[in-house]
């Protein structure tokens, strides 16, 4: 980031460059004593006046209304800071534009002429009419979804992961709807801030809120450089840094107004922010990532889904700290009852030496015999291709490893009355990832598993029939049956298990048909393709009384049952507890009732291929320069240092929730000012056009000051205290001030206090278009409509054609709070009014006049279409041209036209058509601008 | 500074992007009031350059994917002595690879051969190009700061990791504003087959107004621009109704404007659909290529398949800053597994094919724009992501490498057939750490731009297009 040297007159301020030593805290501290405010007897007001950083680090002070001039508060504010106030609106007209305003404000929808009339022919007062009308519009839903839409801007919500592999997330709109919700039941707004931040961690027994934590997740995510590279390299970890940035500078913009994430090369240039401070808010999400989180409205069922899941991630992570931890008292005295039962029942497996085994053998049945190749050459490595034996029987594959393979090993029967087989694939340091098998991950795919068995003086080798195979593991659509399916391309696999030993069973369909000292064949194919082929296993054999189908038993866990419970090492304690959890998990979760799920922030998900839940914080160090390769010491989780009464560290807490809900806690407390003053900076911004701090994510000194900074504090102060953080009672305040009811101003204007002049945003153009064309569908929440055709694209990212849609699909006429946002391809319409992408914060709608937003306003098919049924519906109501002139007029512009308007727009449709005119007015200046 | 101005001009800034902010700035610049906008922390979109440019006008060549350095113009003798042995730089460094296993040292199958006066080492992929090696300046070993594609087409394109910022044609724009009055300023012509990685991310205005974004071109589809005109379904737009509207329309919008004369936005938007009507006109001509030579269209190469494509784009390149347009960037390659320069399985075979489609067209380019004179004030960028690694992934392919990679340069101001930079004896490494960020630089000091001066304030920071990175190359720059 660069930096501008600083002026003259702030050179008493200690900047980094001069900085030679001590912490920058302590510097801080002597900035601040250095300009007299640590003492917090000087008030923001007296900070921006004396032109000094850190106004809005200030306590909140509550001031009393200036008893003198107007009335209503913030006009008495206004007046007592010089603000003069122009013209209110009022009589017919004005009450219109009011009218208009206020909807747009409220709604984001343009009034009806009906809606007009009612409004600005009403008898009562202009204050009981005006309270009356707020009241209305704050009560319907409409409200939620225009004020959710500002949200969303700010937190950078979309729905798909952006960068270049950008996936659609089907369950992000789940946060859309809360936000829309908790706007509509006027949730306290600190509570707002706690659930988005620790929903989980705070309010446990309310699992419905779950989708409040979609805010963590609401911004890009790397799926590359966190998914689908190596784990091991540097850029896996670059990542995760980067997406905690992400969540750092999304929780600091939103919620406090401060850029701390311009502390992540340094310490903060302009505000005392230093670089421990940013990597303690880095550590406070080491272990939230953004992925898709189960959830249960029954806080019953969610408990004990989470807990099952809590445990897999253990499991998964060979985390026996993590397990012992999860494991509940009813659970454990279960594995000891196990435990115990599975000691009687353990199988006695023979391991016979195998006498030959062969390689890559193109072996056949002829549906009489097996037959091998004329001569078995391949035996051993001697091409590089074969098999090695190991003293423990075990078969090793050696050589370049084939795309496809079928090997195979000949065996002679040890004892009388064998029941079944067992193959047990095992791990090499040799193998890719240790194997067992030898595709770049570790897996293969047993596409087939053979056993033939010659009779005692027979030719012939006959096939044996097997039956009940059961495995320790199957990948998901990769199960042990798959290899009896007949089909070369399905098969048992293992991932994401690689690297570990897993057996599979089978039972012969005749138990005791063999006898000993016959030969057997046994038959491993593994032709599914791409290097999938088996790297190490072992066959052995069992005449133990069937059935043997039960989870099978590797050896390592049957050695560690052996041992008495207290004197397990940590390695045997999690063989064992991981054999008695395997099966139950997975039933235990196919046993709940199915799932929501959001896209939010997460430590225990499902995993998402190579973004595996590791359930705890990983260790966040301090960067120098934000450069990986320059780590300095780990960062202890907590917050700012310079919001002062406020604890800025949490303590070294292992929890993932825990420290977030520490977080929450900073944030909402009632002694930090940035949270209060930066959400009634927002709202007025939004009803304004312009904050009282004109840079509403930034509150520090290269942001702007705020220009009414005791107005600026009233509010904050009136709405924790007095309005009780009601967003609705917020608006309702700052409405009915005359200050929001003066006439609009440029943006160029010096005045402040006075509402802007602004354009139609995207969203608020689409759907007020879709209001007067009458087709607006007000159908709320749900899954996002797709105003496109999706097709699989050449890589991860869809095709997404806008055009192929038909607009005038169900869901075509929904609010455009409910389409689905594409970071990387948005929607060409909304893209060229300024609708944000969700790449980054946006707290202030740009407004740009460009011609492609001029091709699209005329040209669109949506805009086309609407003008088309706008035209429709205005031809249902007038019957004669001058008619459907003024009516028009009436509907799109509220107001009537001209005699010599009408003549003109009535002399256009006479000779093109009522739709063109309609196109027109939809285009026009004036439907496009909110007084 | 009175911070009501301040505000003032932070938010005309901010709202007023496009033809509403040039025209109020130059309004309020007649009135002394954004006398200090050129300085370190003012906006100075459209205040046109710093100092006496060299470069009017941009052609970006992006080679999507990761061009293998080591396959094209790094010549590295010391991969065809160890060839087939294990890896290792020497110095007990780590040796990883984004996607894979790291394989064995990997030689070039490509032939190499000094061309030119400059005696530049080129492989059989480029036999075009390898004729005007004497007109290029090559960069030998630009540092990328990942290995992951997402990332580093960000950082190559708008100097950021992360997605959000804006795309260097957008800086230009914003800093320079446009040359024509009846074309877009930033002008992307993708790849037919589909959209880079990062798809319109890379080429977008970030937090800039939304003015300075990219105008993404199909320039082989009937209608290149957006909503050029009404679709089909839309009978009632005639011809005359589209004009009379548009007449019709202008006289609504005075009538509105005299209400509040003194809201310049509502004149910009006026002047948007002026814009546009001029736009409409001039964009048949521009996408035209039958009024080119059947000699200049073979140049390209535009009359075999294999190259059919991507020289139709530069030939349309060379159209649109011939008319005014700023900056133009060129794609070879879309996103995804094969035809690109993303070469994991299999370099004998990949490279030979995407290269070749090139070659002709960018050779050809580079002829043209000398002959006609272009190059005289016109910069064309030869540029890719990351480079490839020494050794192989899989049997003959090569995984990502952001340790180094090549770029080159031609034209105004750029010192024909030197080079500059040097990768460690296997282009593994960068030696010298020339960054994406020296090269933003100096394109930028091209233009006539400081990239320490060319600022913009987002959420907090003066944001630059060099972060607070970026050295000028001055050894690829004439005096």
């Amino acid at each position: 980031m660069s930096s501008p040297a600083p002026s003259d007159r702030e050179v008493s301020w200690p900047g980094p460059s001069q900085r030679t030593s001590g912490t920058w805290t302590a510097r801080w501290a002597v900035g601040c004593l250095l300009v007299g405010l640590v003492t917090g007897t000087l008030s923001a007001q007296d900070a921006v006046e004396a032109g000094k950083p850190g106004w809005a680090l200030q306590p909140l002070v509550r001031r009393p209304v200036p008893a003198s001039g107007p009335s209503h508060p913030i006009d008495a504010w206004l007046v007592a800071s010089g603000a003069a106030p122009a013209t209110p609106l009022s009589g017919t007209t004005g009450r219109a534009t009011l009218l208009r305003r206020l909807m747009v404000d409220l709604h984001g929808l343009v009034p009806t002429p009906e809606e007009v009339r009612a409004f600005a022919g009403s008898a009562r007062s202009e204050d009981e009419t005006l309270v009356d009308e707020v009241d209305r519009l704050l009560a319907s839903p409409r409200y939620g979804e225009r004020w959710a839409r500002h949200w969303l801007d700010v937190v950078h919500f979309a729905e798909t992961h952006g960068h270049d592999q950008d996936r659609p997330r089907d369950s992000a709109w789940p946060y859309r709807d809360y936000v829309i919700e908790a706007f509509n039941n006027d949730k306290p707004y600190d509570r707002f801030v706690q659930e988005q931040v620790a929903a989980d961690a705070l309010f446990p027994d309310e699992p419905a809120l779950t989708p409040a934590l979609g805010f963590l997740a609401a911004g890009p995510w790397d799926e590359s450089s966190l998914r689908d590279i190596r784990e091991d390299v540097i850029d896996r970890e670059i990542g995760r840094y980067l997406d905690r940035d992400d969540i750092v500078a999304n929780v600091m913009s939103t919620f406090t107004s401060v850029t701390a994430h311009c502390a992540r090369c340094h310490d903060h240039k302009f505000d005392p922010i230093p670089l421990t401070d940013y990597y303690a808010l880095q550590s406070v999400f080491a272990g939230t990532e953004k992925a898709e989180r189960l959830y249960d409205l029954d806080a019953e069922v969610h408990a004990r889904r989470q807990g099952w899941m809590r445990l897999q991630v253990a499991l998964d992570r060979r985390d026996i700290e993590a397990l012992d931890a999860a494991m509940s008292d009813g659970l454990r005295a279960e594995q000891r009852e196990w435990e115990r039962s599975v000691v009687t029942r353990s199988t006695t497996w023979t391991v016979p030496q195998p006498e030959a085994w062969f390689s890559d053998v193109p072996v056949t049945f002829d549906g009489r015999s097996v037959r091998l190749p004329p001569s078995p050459a391949v035996e051993g490595a001697g091409d590089g291709r074969g098999l090695k034996l190991l003293p423990d029987a075990s078969l090793l594959a050696q050589g370049t490893p084939p795309a496809t393979n079928v090997q195979m090993v000949s065996l002679t029967v040890p004892a009388v009355g064998i029941t079944g087989l067992r193959l047990e694939v095992l791990p090499d340091p040799s193998l890719p990832a240790k194997g067992p098998g030898r595709a770049e991950n570790g897996n293969f795919h047993l596409t087939g598993f053979e056993v033939y068995a010659r009779a005692e003086g027979a030719e012939t080798f006959e096939p044996v029939a097997l039956t009940h195979p059961s495995a320790s593991f199957n990948q998901d659509g990769w199960d042990i049956t798959k290899a009896f399916d007949g089909n070369p391309y399905t098969g048992w696999g293992i991932h994401p298990e690689e690297g570990k030993p897993h057996v599979a069973i089978f039972e012969l369909a005749q138990p005791g048909s063999l006898v000993a000292g016959q030969k057997l064949r046994i038959v491993l194919r593994q032709e599914h393709g791409r290097g999938h082929t088996l790297g190490r296993f072992r066959l052995a054999l069992t005449a133990d009384t069937p059935p043997l189908r039960t989870s099978p038993i590797p050896e390592a866990v049957t050695r560690a049952l052996a041992i008495e419970p207290d004197h397990r090492s940590p390695e045997e304690r999690l063989a064992v507890t991981s054999q008695f959890l395997s099966g139950r998990i997975a039933r235990e979760l196919a046993a709940l009732p199915e799932p929501k799920r959001v896209y939010a922030g997460a430590s225990v998900f499902p995993a998402n291929g190579g973004q595996k839940p590791l359930g705890r914080p990983r260790e966040v160090k301090v960067l120098r320069r934000g450069e990986i390769l320059k780590p300095q010491g780990v960062a202890e989780p907590g917050a700012l240092a310079c919001v002062d009464g406020l604890e800025a560290r949490f303590g070294a807490a292992s929890d993932e929730a825990s420290r977030r809900a520490a977080l929450a806690r900073w944030l909402t407390d009632p002694g930090n000012p940035l949270v209060w003053r930066s959400i009634v900076n927002r709202v007025w911004h939004y009803h304004f056009g312009r904050g009282i701090v004109d840079t509403p994510n930034d509150f520090g000194r290269m942001g702007s000051a705020p220009t009414h900074p005791e107005l600026l504090d009233w509010l904050a102060v009136t709405f924790r205290d007095d309005l009780g953080g009601s967003l609705k009672r917020l608006h309702r305040l700052i409405l009915t001030s005359h200050a929001w009811r003066q006439s609009a101003a440029d943006p160029q204007s010096p005045e402040s206090g006075r509402p802007l002049r602004r354009r139609l945003d995207a969203e608020s153009f689409r759907d007020s278009v879709l209001r007067i064309s009458g087709r607006l569908d007000d159908t709320m929440g749900g899954p996002s409509v797709r105003q496109f055709a999706m097709s699989p694209g050449i890589h991860v990212t869809p095709n997404v054609n806008y055009a192929a849609y038909d607009l005038d699909s169900a869901g075509g006429a929904r609010r455009s709070i409910y389409r689905f946002l594409f970071r990387t391809l948005p929607d060409p319409l909304m893209d060229v009014l300024d609708t944000p992408t969700g790449n980054q914060s946006q707290p202030i709608r740009s407004e740009s006049f460009t011609a492609l937003q001029a091709f699209a306003l005329l040209n669109h098919p949506f805009v086309v279409r609407q003008s088309g049924l706008f035209a429709e519906r205005v031809a249902a109501l007038e019957p004669t041209a001058a008619g459907q002139a003024r009516r028009a007029v009436e509907l799109a512009l509220l107001r009537s036209p001209s005699e010599s308007e009408r003549a003109e727009y009535q002399d256009h449709l006479e000779q093109f058509g009522l739709a063109s005119l309609c196109r027109l007015l939809l285009n026009s200046n004036e439907f496009h601008f909110v007084d | 500074m009175n911070p009501l101005l301040s505000n003032r001009r932070a938010f005309l800034w901010r709202l007023g992007g496009g033809l509403g902010g040039v025209a109020l700035a130059q309004m309020l610049g007649g009135h002394g009031l954004l006398a200090n906008s050129a300085q370190a922390t003012g906006p100075s979109a459209g205040m046109g350059p710093h100092f006496r440019p060299r470069v009017r006008r941009v052609i970006q060549l992006f080679m999507n994917g990761g061009a293998s350095q080591m396959d094209t113009f790094d010549y590295k003798p010391e991969l065809e002595r160890r060839h087939g042995q294990k890896f290792d730089p020497g110095d007990g460094s780590r040796v990883e690879a984004a996607t894979s296993e790291p394989g064995k040292v990997m030689k070039s199958p490509f032939a190499f051969r000094q061309h030119g006066q400059s005696g530049r080492w080129v492989s059989s992929v480029f036999p075009h190009l390898a004729q005007r090696v004497d007109d290029l300046a090559f960069l030998m070993s630009i540092e990328s700061r990942t290995n992951v594609h997402g990332p580093a087409s960000f950082l190559m394109n708008t100097g950021s990791l992360l997605p959000g910022f804006p795309s260097m044609g957008a800086w230009v724009s914003y800093a320079l504003g446009n040359e024509a009055d009846n074309l877009p300023t930033f002008v992307v012509l993708p790849d037919s087959r589909g959209l880079p990685y990062n798809q319109r991310g890379n080429f977008s205005a970030g937090f800039l107004p939304a003015t300075h974004a990219a105008t993404l071109l199909d320039a082989g589809a009937a209608e290149p621009i957006p909503f050029l005109r009404p679709p089909t379904s839309a009978s009632y737009v005639t011809g005359p109704a589209q004009q009379a509207g548009l007449d019709l329309l202008r006289r609504m919008n005075q009538r509105h404007q005299a209400l509040s004369p003194e809201d310049s936005r509502l004149e910009a938007r006026i002047q948007s659909y002026e814009l546009a009507a001029r736009m409409q006109l001039a964009a048949p001509e521009t996408f035209d290529l039958a009024s080119e030579s059947e000699a200049t269209r073979r140049l390209y190469g535009l009359d075999e398949k294999v190259t059919e494509d991507f020289g139709r784009r530069c030939l349309t390149a060379r159209r649109l800053i011939e008319r005014g347009v700023r900056f133009v960037q060129v794609w070879s390659g879309a996103g995804g597994p094969s035809n690109n320069w993303d070469n994991h399985t299999d370099i004998i075979t990949e490279l030979p094919k995407i290269a070749m489609s090139t070659d002709k067209p960018i050779a050809g380019l580079l002829e043209d724009l000398k002959a006609r004179g272009l190059l005289d004030d016109t910069l064309v960028v030869w540029s890719t992501e990351f480079g490839r690694m020494p050794f192989t992934q899989g049997a003959t392919g090569r995984d990502h490498n952001g340790g180094t990679s090549i770029g080159w340069m031609a034209g105004a101001g750029v010192k024909p057939g030197v080079v500059q930079g040097e990768s460690d004896p296997w282009g593994w490494k960068s030696v010298d750490k020339t960054t994406t960020y020296d090269v933003h630089a100096t394109i930028l000091h091209l233009l006539g731009l400081d990239h320490e001066r060319l600022t913009f304030r987002n959420n907090g920071a003066d944001r630059r297009l060099t972060d607070v990175h970026g050295h000028v190359i001055r050894e690829i720059l004439t005096a």
